[in-house]
């Protein structure tokens, strides 16, 4: 039957990019459907019980900025929250949480229940209506046809799921859920260019039968951290300690002993795992003479006793999992509460997408998480948003929208998708981002919660805390530039005891605040020197826009050298076999993933600058006519 | 299209009476300030010294400058008219250098003329073929460029460079890893050591500083085919003493002469023997090291006598690995050969008399494109101008890492940038590649 509402956008999926996608299209006000097999597990974490992370976080903050949810929802669910690399430079600063899953979940789902424009049916869909080049709809197993202009996919590791415990295996979207099979072979029906991919998870022990007095005890940070730019400590829940504990010789012996029965090492899997989150016995392959590896151990909520090792994840035989676990101190008495496994699943040659990650194939179909080639909950995260945002604008009729590699890790994120592809499942890192002293998670909203105003997605709320703290920061970095501070006019012991040494001539603030060993704080204390702004937020960023400010100089120049071929797009219908003097694989290249601007093309790789001013000179002559964007 | 600010030396290369080192881009008045003490009026030829950064003066000549649109790219431009010996001309374009351009690609300055409505649509498809050509051309240049050792000590430093931003990337980006990837590699060390090792390219490869310093050639070959005749004929006067007896020239001889404006410095190995007594053992030794630094061996042979000669084995191991090499055929006159050059797959050959003069002008050509200047376009000695610009860059991001060596994030972008600079001699190296580099090393991740 044909569901009679008609919707702007269908939402496929409800994880961390369905989620995301379906409240940022909702919240633009467009009529939004979010269809899942189980609403039960709407926002569900399905690996390892933790949000954020080096680049990751840094991701979480900028969906943060941009009005979604995740980030908030940590907050409301986190029961551990540090600072990683709390003593390196703001730059690779990053926040991670452990989240309590049950907490997570009712956060999303109390969320998604309270978005207007937002209406969540369970139902599996089996099927894409597609009317010549344009998506009209989806198909449910029950036959129910639902119509809209765009529709969105985010359907994680469910694509032909497969997942494999030693040399058995069976059909399933993640443990416990069944696979979307006939959805995978209709994709695969519709020429999009499909690959395997794999990722595993370890097995989960009984926290009862864990014996803690003989494990390090790692605690959060006090004082405790937020997620959200909106976000309190008082919303967090009570907060537990992760422990620490190492696998031995013993171990691995036991490892090895079953690597004979190992999908991974007898070829049953073919999907290409990450080679940063490698199972346990890829790491005792592949680094032998490493005698022992750390394992964490997460606590998975503050109502359930379960815990998850994070550093074991296997797809060993049972009984292999069962040993190798009671060989590791503190474990001896364990008892594994559900098995690990590894899962292989259909992805999409991301290079396939646009940068608004609408397919180049279909009009109105975007795509959005693991189905793109990625791994992460924040990754998810922040192209399930960024996918919501355009999927509204497409229906409105409006161009996509995507933060440039300047302006945001999901800017980098989504540029490496469409540009380079993948060749195993893509995870956020600090080292992607070649502006990485701009992209900040403290300047995440300095950087996006304006145009994410413009875009609809940031509410009244946020929009008027931040332009509060933006405005306040922007009159403190005046004052400083306009207070100078002269030798004659001071006792030289106070200038010695803030600075270390003495000043011959007059300095401003900003001046002094550059210099390497001094703090806003301890500036502060100089006579004159104040009054001092209160709010944490914007000393913060004072502080840390004074201290980076050359390297940010920079940047801006270099960016500026580039901004040219950002914005000349290269026409979609481009024949790039008829630019002159281009070589037949760089014209092979350019036709088959057919980049949409300048810059986008200097990146896709074997792609020379010769070949771009070659297309430079082509577009010039007046083929396909260079339209600059801004 | 950009803001970059190019430069090159826009005459060809050797003997003429000016030459030109053109300059384009955006707002270009600040540069024209810097570099010459007179107004220069838009359009005009304004007769001035060009300073360099002491307030020296380079060169005296003519200026002109031709703000944007009016000018041949269509931006500001300027144009130094200087004397045509290529040292001063590298020196004025070393003086853009340091002023903030960057040295032009092949076929840029016509590039940009296009984009900027300069040339007219007939003209795209001729810009097209230069842009290809001039690739080409470029990536045979600095192949050449980078033969031998110096290449293979840049591969080297660059190496050294990967692992450190590998071991530092890997400390920032995966801080939970039971791993101190820093503690273990101690950077500081590290970082000295490539630093050391960029200086030593800059500095002994001199082929920044070759034409300034001028040319070290050896001639070499058997007793009487006529080396120091050859050497007399290229100094233009009677310099050795020069007999039918073998053997006739007893010290080691350097000469310095000058040719199509490079100073050439000629090394005889003729009295290369047995010492006889203290004094000759003193000009071999001197000679031995004047060897080890040669930047071009000739090996001299007599046309009218079969060549049986091979390389003497303790001259061949003395001389720098990857040197260029020429054969020179002496005595054409008596064997009755016409002059000529031929390209053979181990080097040139050129046949001469030194005797007669016939085929020195080849001779002095072959020389000058052996070493890298000369050609057409100068195509080898800009490549190498570009190298040593990107090598001076990377210099420069490598000491400013030093300084930041307490902000690791900072130390970790003056690093890649320092890489980045490199790209255009190694090839560019990804985000991607350093993340393999990582985990190839380390065993990494949860």
């Amino acid at each position: 039957m044909h569901f009679a509402e008609k919707f702007d956008v269908i939402v496929v999926g409800g994880g961390h990019a369905g989620t995301e996608a379906a409240l940022a299209c909702a919240r633009i006000g467009r009529r939004t459907l979010l269809l899942t097999h189980n609403v039960e597990t709407l926002g569900q974490m399905s690996c390892n019980p933790s949000i954020g992370g080096i680049g990751k976080g840094h991701l979480v903050k900028e969906v943060d900025a941009l009005g979604g949810a995740m980030a908030a929802a940590t907050d409301e669910a986190g029961i551990q929250f540090r600072i990683l690399n709390s003593r390196k430079g703001p730059a690779v600063r990053a926040t991670r949480a452990q989240a309590d899953r049950l907490l997570y979940k009712k956060a999303i789902r109390s969320r998604l229940e309270n978005q207007p424009n937002l209406l969540i049916i369970q139902q599996s869909v089996d099927d894409l209506v597609v009317a010549g080049e344009r998506v009209a709809g989806v198909v449910t197993q029950l036959g129910l046809r639902f119509a809209a202009a765009a529709v969105v996919l985010t359907t994680g590791t469910f694509l032909s799921g497969l997942i494999h415990v030693g040399l058995q295996n069976y059909r399933a979207g993640r443990a416990g859920d069944p696979p979307s099979i006939s959805l995978a072979q209709r994709l695969r029906e519709l020429k999009l260019p499909v690959g395997r991919l794999k990722t595993g998870t370890p097995p989960r022990i009984d926290g009862r039968s864990i014996d803690f007095s003989r494990l390090a005890e790692q605690p959060g940070d006090d004082p405790v951290p937020v997620f959200s730019f909106l976000g309190a400590p008082d919303q967090h829940p009570r907060q537990l300690p992760c422990w620490i504990t190492h696998t031995n010789e013993r171990t691995h012996e036991i490892i090895r002993s079953g690597l004979d029965r190992s999908p991974l090492f007898t070829g049953v899997i073919e999907g290409i795992g990450p080679r940063y989150c490698p199972s346990i016995e890829d790491k005792i392959t592949r680094f032998a003479d490493k005698t022992a590896h750390q394992i964490f151990l997460e606590p998975e909520g503050l109502t359930v006793s379960e815990f998850y090792p994070n550093g074991i994840s296997t797809s060993l035989p049972y009984d292999i999992q069962f040993a190798l676990v009671r060989s590791i101190k503190g474990l001896e008495r364990a008892h594994i509460t559900r098995p690990g496994y590894a899962i292989e699943y259909d992805y999409f040659d991301p290079r396939g997408l646009k940068s608004s990650l609408e397919t180049k194939a279909i009009q109105g179909l975007f795509f959005a998480g693991q189905i793109n080639g990625t791994t992460g909950y924040e990754e998810a995260a922040a192209q399930g948003l960024l996918a919501g945002i355009n999927a509204a604008r497409f229906v409105a009729g409006e161009p996509g929208w995507c933060p440039r590699r300047n302006e945001a890790y999901l800017g980098v994120l989504v540029d490496d998708l469409i540009t380079r592809g993948v060749s195993e499942p893509y995870r956020m890192f600090t080292s992607r981002a070649e502006y990485r002293l701009s992209l900040r998670e403290d300047n995440a909203d300095m950087r996006l919660t304006e145009v994410g105003r413009r875009l609809g997605v940031v509410e009244d709320g946020r929009w008027q805390h931040f332009e509060r703290k933006r405005e306040a920061v922007a009159r403190e970095i005046e004052r400083l530039k306009s207070s100078w501070i002269n030798p004659k006019l001071i006792a030289q012991h106070e200038v010695q005891r803030v600075l270390g040494q003495g000043i011959e001539r007059e300095y401003t603030l900003q001046d002094l605040l550059r210099r390497p060993g001094v703090s806003y704080a301890g500036l502060m204390t100089l006579p004159g020197a104040g009054p001092a702004v209160a709010d944490p937020l914007v000393t913060e960023q004072v502080e840390i826009q004074c201290k980076y400010q050359g390297y940010i100089e920079r940047q801006q120049d270099e960016i500026t050298r580039q901004e040219a071929y950002e914005t000349t797009r290269l026409p979609a219908d481009l024949d790039y076999r008829r630019v002159h003097g281009l070589s037949i694989e760089v014209q092979q290249k350019l036709n088959q993933h057919r980049p949409e601007t300048l810059g986008q093309a200097a990146r896709v790789s074997g792609i020379t600058p010769a070949a771009i001013s070659l297309l430079l000179v082509h577009l010039k002559r007046g083929f396909g006519g260079a339209k600059k964007t801004a | 299209m950009t803001n970059e600010v190019i430069a090159a030396i826009a005459t060809p290369p050797g003997r003429g009476g000016i030459g030109v080192v053109r300059i384009s881009g955006p707002r270009l008045e600040a540069m024209l300030r810097a570099l010459v003490n007179h107004k220069v009026a838009p359009r005009r030829a304004t007769r001035a010294d060009v300073f360099n950064a002491d307030g020296g003066v380079i060169d005296q000549g003519l200026v002109l400058y031709f703000p944007a649109p009016h000018s041949y790219t269509g931006e500001d431009v300027i144009e130094l008219q200087g004397h045509g010996g290529p040292v001063v001309l590298q020196l004025l374009l070393k003086r853009c250098l340091e002023l903030g351009a960057r040295v032009a690609e092949p076929g840029e300055f016509t590039k940009r003329a296009f984009l900027n409505d300069k040339l007219d649509l007939a003209q795209a498809e001729s810009v097209a073929d230069l842009i290809d050509a001039s690739t080409a051309e470029a990536a045979r240049c600095a192949l050449r460029s980078l033969q031998g050792e110096f290449s293979r000590r840049i591969d080297a430093m660059v190496q050294a460079l990967i692992e450190l931003r590998m071991l530092v990337e890997a400390t920032l980006d995966f801080p939970e890893e039971d791993v101190e990837f820093l503690e273990q590699a101690k950077a500081h060390v590290r970082l000295e050591h490539i630093r050391s090792q960029l200086t030593q390219i800059l500095v002994a490869s001199h082929q920044g500083s070759l034409l300034r310093e001028g040319i070290h050639a050896v001639i070499a070959g058997e007793p009487n085919v006529g080396k120091s005749s050859l050497m007399n004929c290229l100094a233009g006067e009677d310099l050795a003493i020069v007999t039918d007896i073998p053997g006739t020239t007893r010290d080691a001889i350097r000469q310095t002469i000058n040719v199509h404006g490079v100073p050439l410095h000629i090394i005889d190995t003729a009295g290369l023997r047995e010492p006889r007594d203290p004094v000759e053992k003193i000009g071999i030794s001197k000679t031995w090291g004047a060897i080890a630094q040669a930047d071009l061996v000739l090996w001299v042979s007599d046309a009218t006598r079969p060549v049986t000669m091979t390389a003497d084995p303790a001259l061949a191991a003395s001389l720098p690995a990857g040197v260029p090499q020429l054969k020179v055929v002496n005595k054409i006159d008596l064997a009755g050969i016409r002059p000529q050059r031929r390209t053979l797959p181990e080097g040139d050959e050129v046949a001469v008399s030194a005797k007669t003069g016939a085929g020195i002008d080849l001779l002095q050509t072959a020389m000058l494109e052996a070493v890298g200047w000369g050609g057409s376009n100068g195509g080898v000695f800009m490549a190498r101008e570009r190298h040593l610009h990107a090598l001076q860059t990377a210099a420069q991001h490598l000491e400013l890492a030093v300084t930041r060596a307490n902000a690791l994030e900072v130390f970790a972008e003056e690093l890649r940038l320092a890489q980045n600079a490199l790209a255009g001699i190694t090839g560019a190296f990804t985000a991607d590649d350093l993340l393999g580099e990582i985990f190839s090393h380390f065993c990494i991740g949860k």
